[in-house]
């Protein structure tokens, strides 16, 4: 354990532009799918750890509104639309395949510095993500303590449940064109 | 009346005999579906005095959906007739105690209260899970179609086929992906 310790503190003092998080475990000696790698090999006596940039494996994957044929572009006055505006994409809480990829490995929601998204998108993509949960769709995506399987739950929680995308409180989320006056 | 017609004669008038998958199915939506065919709405003959509706199976009754906090929301009333005899069980506590009552109630509650009601009901076979028995599946001629499409759940699409999927959202460069 010191050793994994004492190797990401090295990590942080050689690498200028390294973003360490506050746990240990974001450094990791076995290889994991980061952007970030983490590589160590040994020069005589010395042990070096360098930290290095692997190109995202979702890059090739990506759907970018400007890349599909028939995009217009919106209007230089205008500000210019988040990625999930631009594709407006009707997303339902049943389509795991694309609200996965907002998540974390523990099924948390990204916040918005990371998913990039404007903050109307961001409150509905996480209340999408919250009814995919409690729904039992993205079971493999939950800390480890919980019941895995949504049949194992307890009480009214084992039995399907399956939700109303009109239901979301809309009025709450902020609309793209709202802005504070002052 | 000749042969054709005598067909036609036995097909209009002959009770089908339909099948509806419950899994993943709100209740209460699908109730005024199977009521069309329980009380034969569907049909071009249909009459209130005419007895043509058909024979419903539902199956996986236990596997039904309720929509949002439903399960925990909605509260089932009887009163034995003694005083102080009024219950009210929760959804998730009834189909807790019988899985079919819930999506029978539901087709009770969708017909008109009439005396014609409890009859129509006698045409409604509810199975808890996917078993039937051989002499009701011999009759089953047609399958109701599903109202909502049953969600597919994350850990049951294959690894690869999540991986190949176009991909909406990029990390950021430095990222470190927990
Ligand atoms: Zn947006």
């Amino acid at each position: 354990m010191t050793k994994i310790v004492r190797a990401g503190f090295t990590f942080a003092k050689n690498c200028k532009n390294a973003v360490i998080s506050t746990s240990v475990r974001a450094i990791s000696i076995t290889k994991q799918l980061n952007l970030k790698e983490l590589r160590e090999h040994t020069e005589g006596t010395t042990l070096v750890v360098e930290g290095v940039t692997v190109p995202s494996p979702r890059t090739a994957l990506l759907v970018r509104a400007e890349n599909l044929s028939g995009y217009v572009p919106p209007e230089s006055s205008e500000k210019k639309p988040c990625y999930m505006c631009a594709l407006g994409l009707d997303v339902k809480h049943t389509d795991v395949l694309i609200l996965s990829q907002f998540v974390r490995s523990d099924g948390c929601m990204l916040p918005r510095r990371i998913t990039g998204l404007c903050s109307r998108q961001q409150k509905k993509i996480g209340k999408l993500v919250t009814m995919a949960q409690k729904a039992g769709l993205m079971i493999n995506l939950t800390p480890s303590y919980c019941h895995k399987d949504p049949k194992k739950r307890r009480d009214y929680k084992k039995f399907n449940t399956y939700f109303d995308e009109k239901t979301i409180f809309w009025w709450r989320i902020p609309k793209p064109t709202d802005k504070f006056k002052r | 009346m000749s042969a054709v017609k005598r067909a036609q004669q036995w097909a209009t008038f002959a009770r089908t005999w339909h099948i509806f998958d419950c899994k993943w199915q709100d209740p209460y939506e699908s109730a005024n579906v199977i009521k069309k065919y329980l009380m034969g709405l569907h049909k071009p003959i249909y009459h209130p005095m005419n007895d043509c509706g058909d024979v419903v199976v539902c199956i996986n009754s236990r596997e039904i959906a309720l929509r949002g906090d439903e399960w925990r929301q909605r509260a089932y009333f009887h009163h034995t007739g003694y005083p102080g005899g009024a219950t009210w069980t929760l959804a998730w506590e009834l189909h807790n105690k019988d899985p079919t009552m819930i999506i029978k109630k539901a087709v009770y509650r969708a017909m008109k209260g009439n005396l014609q009601r409890r009859h129509t009901m006698e045409r409604l076979f509810i199975y808890p899970g996917e078993v039937i028995p051989e002499e009701v599946k011999q009759n089953i001629t047609n399958q109701i179609r599903q109202i909502r499409l049953v969600p597919t759940r994350l850990d049951h699409i294959p690894e690869e086929e999540v991986q190949k999927y176009p991909k909406v959202m990029d990390y950021p460069e430095d990222y470190v992906l927990k």
